[in-house]
């Protein structure tokens, strides 16, 4: 039962870890009337 | 505009160089920061954007309608304009693969036609750095 519910953690993690590892990095910008 | 940028939500640090008239954020750890509210903040300080470029690392997606995205989180996605860069990134769409992906996420419309910074940003593949 026990390893049953470990490898259905398992595959559930591996399911979500990809995108939980996604994200936006980094942002520039060009500006215009910047005094 | 620092202290206005650096008060949104998932904004780490801010820094400007009035020389090229650039603006580089960096946003916290999860990565948590919302593009479209940062270029309202611009505006809102009473400065043009003139191009806003980002780096992201998440997953391509497809819509029903055949229409690819960026998803960098559950609840966050940027669709992608078409272009020849799209094309390399296509097959990974609804893989399990990860690509970090550099864009340009908004470009002022060359005229001196208004525009608004609401407008829904599409991102245009300048890069593809990596696929995992």
């Amino acid at each position: 039962m026990n390893t049953r519910k470990l490898a259905l953690l398992f595959l559930l993690g591996s399911a979500f870890a990809p995108i939980s590892q996604a994200q936006i990095k980094h942002i520039e910008m060009r500006v215009e009337g910047m005094t | 505009m620092k202290q206005h940028l650096g008060r949104q939500s998932g904004v780490q640090s801010v820094d400007v160089s009035l020389i090229d008239g650039k603006v580089d954020v960096t946003p916290k750890e999860d990565g948590q920061i919302d593009p479209a509210q940062l270029l309202k903040a611009v505006y809102d300080s009473g400065v043009t954007v003139a191009e806003m470029d980002l780096t992201a690392r998440g997953k391509i997606v497809k819509d029903a309608a055949g229409n690819f995205a960026l998803q960098v989180s559950p609840n966050q996605s940027f669709a992608i304009a078409h272009n020849d860069l799209l094309k390399t990134v296509e097959p990974l769409a609804d893989s399990s693969a990860v690509v970090t992906i550099r864009g340009e996420l908004y470009r002022k419309p060359a005229g001196k036609k208004k525009t608004s910074a609401s407008a829904p940003l599409k991102l245009l593949i300048l890069e593809v750095q990596k696929k995992e």
